[in-house]
């Protein structure tokens, strides 16, 4: 008999193109979508080098203390400029046209010339002021005690850090992983579709098939056990694909615990399916209001969780910290969000822990409900 | 017996849908269950298959209690609802095999039983159709197959023929006498008592949901005074002409309908009604064109016992 309910299903399901649509095809619309609007928000991340010049004339080329300091920094993978050495009037042309931040001129002092302020000005800036202090100190300690100058060169060579950068974790910082957690939470919630169809098909006071299927001689919780069982499968394979496609097609980063990555989406799933039955089984209006009400909790709790607004997930966890607890959205968001960024699990035990309690309260509600065999009014 | 309800009481709210509802199948018949809508036919079809809850009464099916947990007896019944429900995302055959599959568990048996059900429904060509592909008429033959097709001792047919067309309406009213014969009980309800008129072999007649009648159609027909309905088209009939009309033997009512100039004479059970009326008009010199008699209809014993029409 499962096997005959269970395959039946399946295929009603898979052919079910509504259901299919909101719970695969959607999600994976709003995750390109996603990738397009984010692709540039990690951007301001990454440091690029400065475009800068210098003033090729006499004084520059005969500081070679200077040019050999400019070149060191303009070389290699990790360079601070990109330098070009041109007359006066090219620099100030290529300052104009917007090309460089900035050009120097090499002259007592040291002169920059640059149209505006911001972060790349006032990075050349201190390079210089940089410069000219060790310089500066240079000289001094000569004029003092010539007979050092091999040690000064050699400690100049080897500068040391006396603060130490200690990383709290190993993960990249990332600006939209945030947003894309919150979208696979959404979609686990979308689930909610296969679990509503369930109970429609379940219950005599919803639909005439239900009744028709409520004369055969098929103990009713096992009957919605077993579909709801291929329910699940369809729904965490369509999730498989979504992570898939976001892990390999839009090069999500979901850190390196793989497996549990995998746990919580299936624990979501289970949820998001259960979450959508409990909302049919309890809310005795028409099928549409139950659809209406499915997407405005996912949509609310994606909102919360700070799929529309990164920072409203920080905002609810600051001014209605229980809110976080009791969104299950935001739940499963901060489990993905702490697989990616921590190495620790406390806080990930504690996402999952109440996420299973909402699982627990929405089977209970559901058993409580659809274990009626009588109705008042059909 | 294979269906005994004694006594079923079912209230939602004030109003009263089944007021001490009692009725007997016995086995091998087609009992008709007769009322116009909302006399509680389909109330007590759910009742008797134990989907909605009673205030009082008792239902016994294959002379054993009824109940959510009846498996064994569920097994026997095949039910067709008044709405069709059938998967949309399965095939005319998918459909067959999954309802036949949830009362036979046996491969080769479903698939034989399958088969000849899709057969009974002539719905052979139609088997790889999705139901939204088929006609009103090819969705209630669909219907009706999903709910036979494990070949049950009881079906239970609620207003199958609802928005048929009278081809298929005939084909399915047909496929319910030849069901019987081959050995099932049917209990068909219907509001339509032409039907019910053609195929049951016994009636209970439902109004406000009290059985008010119950009997073969000629037991009911025999439970009212109408014996007879005389039609004339007649082109002028004076008051007077109708009240002596009305003086004559057996002559229960006159009435004349200007409009399409029907003269219609109801006239109680008796010989030569129809000759008496016919001496009154050639002696009254009536001019008339087209004339008919005809035998009460259930709508008539019906009419007769609620004063109201079956069709109201």
């Amino acid at each position: 008999m499962f096997a005959h309910i269970f395959m039946y299903r399946l295929k009603c399901l898979l052919r079910d193109r509504e259901t299919i649509f909101w719970t695969l095809i959607f999600p994976l619309l709003l995750a390109v979508f996603f990738n397009m609007a984010f692709s540039n928000l990690n951007n301001g991340e990454t440091f690029k080098a400065i475009d800068i010049a210098v003033v090729d004339n006499e004084q520059y080329q005969e500081d070679q203390y200077f040019r050999s300091a400019l070149n060191e920094v303009s070389q290699g993978y990790d360079r601070l400029f990109n330098l070009v050495v041109v007359s006066k009037d090219k620099a100030e042309q290529l300052l104009n046209d917007n090309l460089i931040a900035g050009y120097i001129v090499v002259e007592t002092p040291l002169k920059l010339v640059v149209n505006k302020s911001g972060m790349n000005q006032s990075i050349i800036k201190n390079f210089l002021d940089n410069y000219i202090q060790t310089v500066s100190a240079v000289n001094s300690i000569l004029t003092v005690n010539p007979s050092r100058q091999q040690e000064l060169f050699n400690d100049l060579g080897n500068r040391r850090q006396y603060v130490k950068e200690v990383p709290g974790t190993k993960a990249e910082p990332n600006n939209v992983l945030l947003y894309f957690y919150t979208l696979i939470a959404m979609a686990c919630f979308y689930g909610g579709f296969f679990g509503m169809r369930e109970i429609t098909d379940t219950q005599p006071n919803i639909s005439p098939l239900a009744a028709r299927i409520n004369t055969a001689p098929v103990h009713k919780l096992k009957l919605f056990v077993y579909s709801m069982s291929a329910s699940l499968l369809i729904h965490i394979v369509e999730m498989l694909v979504m992570l898939m496609f976001l892990r390999f097609a839009i090069r999500i980063d979901f850190g390196t615990k793989t497996g549990y990555v995998l746990l919580t989406t299936i624990v979501g799933s289970i949820a998001g399916n259960t979450f959508g039955a409990f909302i049919s089984a309890i809310v005795k209006k028409s099928e549409n209001i139950k659809v209406g009400i499915l997407i405005c909790v996912s949509m609310a709790g994606s909102f919360l969780a700070g799929m529309m607004y990164q920072n409203m997930k920080y905002i609810v966890a600051q001014k209605i910290p229980i809110l976080s607890y009791l969104n299950p959205i935001n739940l499963l968001t901060d489990a993905f969000y702490c697989l990616y960024y921590y190495d620790g699990f406390l806080r990930y035990t504690v996402n999952i822990g109440i996420l299973l309690i909402f699982v627990i309260a929405f089977c209970l509600g559901i058993y409580f409900i659809i274990r009626r065999r009588k109705y008042a009014s059909l | 017996m294979i269906i005994k309800v004694k006594n079923l009481v079912k209230r939602y709210g004030d109003l009263v849908a089944l007021d001490h509802l009692s009725l007997s199948v016995r086995e091998g018949e087609i009992f008709g269950l007769l009322g116009p809508n909302g006399s509680g036919k389909t109330t007590a079809i759910n009742c008797i298959l134990s989907l909605l809850k009673y205030d009082k009464g008792e239902i016994e099916v294959f002379d054993q209690p009824m109940t959510p947990e009846s498996y064994e007896i569920k097994r026997h019944i095949g039910i067709v609802m008044q709405n069709v429900a059938v998967y949309n995302e399965l095939t005319v055959y998918e459909n067959i095999d999954y309802f036949c599959g949830l009362y036979v568990q046996d491969k080769a048996l479903k698939k034989k039983l399958v088969d000849e059900a899709i057969e009974f429904v002539e719905l052979g060509e139609y088997i790889k159709f999705y139901p939204k592909k088929l006609s009103g008429g090819l969705l209630r033959r669909l219907n009706i197959a999903c709910g036979i097709a494990h070949k049950p001792r009881l079906i239970i047919l609620d207003e199958p023929t609802v928005g048929v067309d009278p081809q298929s309406r005939n084909r399915i009213l047909e496929g319910i006498v030849e069901l019987n014969r081959q050995g099932a009980t049917i209990v068909y309800t219907s509001h339509y008592m032409e039907e019910v008129e053609q195929i049951c072999s016994r009636i209970v007649i439902l109004d406000k949901g009290r059985a008010i009648a119950a009997g073969t159609k000629d037991e009911l027909k025999a439970m009212i005074s109408l014996g007879e309905k005389i039609t004339v088209e007649s082109y002028g009939i004076s008051q007077e002409q109708l009240s002596a009309l009305k003086k004559l033997p057996n002559i229960v009512s006159v009435e004349y309908n200007n409009s399409n100039r029907l003269l219609l004479i109801k006239s109680k059970k008796g010989e030569n009604n129809l000759e008496t009326v016919l001496d009154f008009i050639k002696k009254e010199g009536i001019q008339f064109g087209k004339i008919y008699s005809e035998l009460p209809t259930l709508n008539d014993v019906f009419l007769e016992i609620t004063g109201k029409d079956l069709r109201d």
